[in-house]
């Protein structure tokens, strides 16, 4: 974890129900009615969101990240015990990062990336993402290295590495701020089935989540690049990588090529 | 860099990983973007997937890198028996390979050579 943690989970939960926790008490008496539970996770949800930063960096979109969190803070609201001497805080701590680290294990990444891998993989999409943004076009290897202060040979392994986390599952849901831009493009989408060649892989094309359609459909018929795509989407360029990557490779399974 | 390079690794999806990483360090050298580079592994991946499918005991895969100035030229090939009726697949211009190959790459042919089935391509800057 190189991002430092500026909010103790501590802090969140005095922040939030400072002078309240007879009201906070009152809730978690009042579960498991929805309303109670809603407030609940309402006011805990900067802890959850916190958290799930914390696993930032690591090859999962943030969007995800905090889904997983919240379903953590959830299971953690609804087994809580107020006759333990307990904090909630505390104990919700444990059972989000819990849920977090399973997603990942889940995922085969924790167990699998070096640290030394995971910071340079953090470090370059970083470095990418802020050098295209200096730059208006993708930087080179050179560039990413200087801004990085990584070899050349450090940042192509880096990217390597993105590339090889062919586990993680491809029904990861539609992530949020993505949204506009998929919706918007969602007709264009449907053309797809229409254009001729893509034709025969159709079928397994739809299977596709929707955001990896999208990512197809955009470097393979509309020709954008990574970058492009990127900032469409509104993710990083290497979690597009990534995506793509995985994409083709599913697809490549499930398709097959024709028999020589 | 001006020199081709090249490698020859077992016909095995293990060892496609060397083959893409050689790939990318030959365009890196020849100050291909972040984008390109990522579009040169991605194309070398479809086109040694395409070469493995092809059956041969104790095969091998070699790939030459050839850098061009402002990107690299791509060949590669394997030594697992092939002829005209195997290679280049059969309907292969409708198929995902090289819808894939098209997309990423540019003169992109699938030969039956000397040296065996092959795959040949093109990445080049573009500035993008």
């Amino acid at each position: 974890m190189t991002a430092a943690p500026e909010r103790p989970e501590e802090d969140i939960d005095e922040a939030s129900v400072q002078g309240e926790s007879g009201e906070r008490e009152e809730l978690f008496r009042r579960l498991p009615e929805p309303e109670a539970r809603d407030e609940l996770t309402r006011i805990y949800q900067p802890l959850a969101e916190y958290l799930a930063r914390r696993f930032f960096g690591r090859g999962e979109p943030i969007e995800d990240l905090i889904q997983v969190a919240n379903i953590g803070l959830l299971k953690a609201i609804d087994r809580f015990d107020l006759s333990r001497e307990v904090k909630f805080s505390t104990y919700a701590t444990a059972t989000v990062v819990g849920e977090l680290k399973r997603h990942f294990r889940d995922k085969g990444w924790a167990l699998r990336v070096p640290r030394r891998l995971q910071e340079a993989g953090m470090k370059v999409g970083r470095a990418v993402s802020e050098l295209s943004q200096d730059l208006g076009r993708a930087p080179t290897i050179r560039e990413i290295a200087q801004r990085t202060e990584l070899s050349d040979e450090e940042v192509l392994e880096a990217m390597e590495t993105a590339h090889a986390y062919t586990t993680a599952s491809l029904d990861a849901p539609t992530d949020e701020d993505g949204a506009t831009s998929i919706d918007r493009l969602g007709a264009e989408e449907e053309m797809f089935e229409q254009l001729e060649g893509w034709t025969s892989l159709a079928p397994a094309i739809q299977e596709l989540p929707q955001r990896e359609r999208t990512i197809l459909y955009l470097r393979f018929f509309r020709g954008l690049t990574q970058t492009q795509i990127a900032d469409e989407l509104g993710i990083s360029q290497m979690h597009v990588s990534r995506l793509l990557a995985r994409t083709l490779r599913d697809l490549r399974r499930s398709v097959g090529e024709p028999e020589a | 860099m001006s020199a081709d390079v090249t490698v020859t690794v077992p016909a095995a999806p293990e060892f496609v990983r060397v083959v893409r990483f050689v790939a990318a360090s030959v365009g890196a050298a020849m100050d291909l973007t972040y984008d390109r580079i990522e579009d040169l592994r991605l194309a070398v991946d479809e086109a040694c997937d395409q070469l493995l499918a092809l059956p041969g005991d104790d095969a091998m895969l070699t790939v030459r890198v050839t850098p061009t100035g402002t990107g690299v030229r791509v060949f590669a090939c394997t030594d697992a028996p092939a002829s005209p009726g195997t290679w280049p697949p059969t309907g292969f211009q409708e198929g995902l390979a090289w819808r894939v190959l098209t997309g990423l790459a540019d003169d992109v042919a699938f030969e039956l050579t000397d040296e065996g089935a092959s795959v040949r391509m093109a990445v080049e800057g573009g500035g993008t």
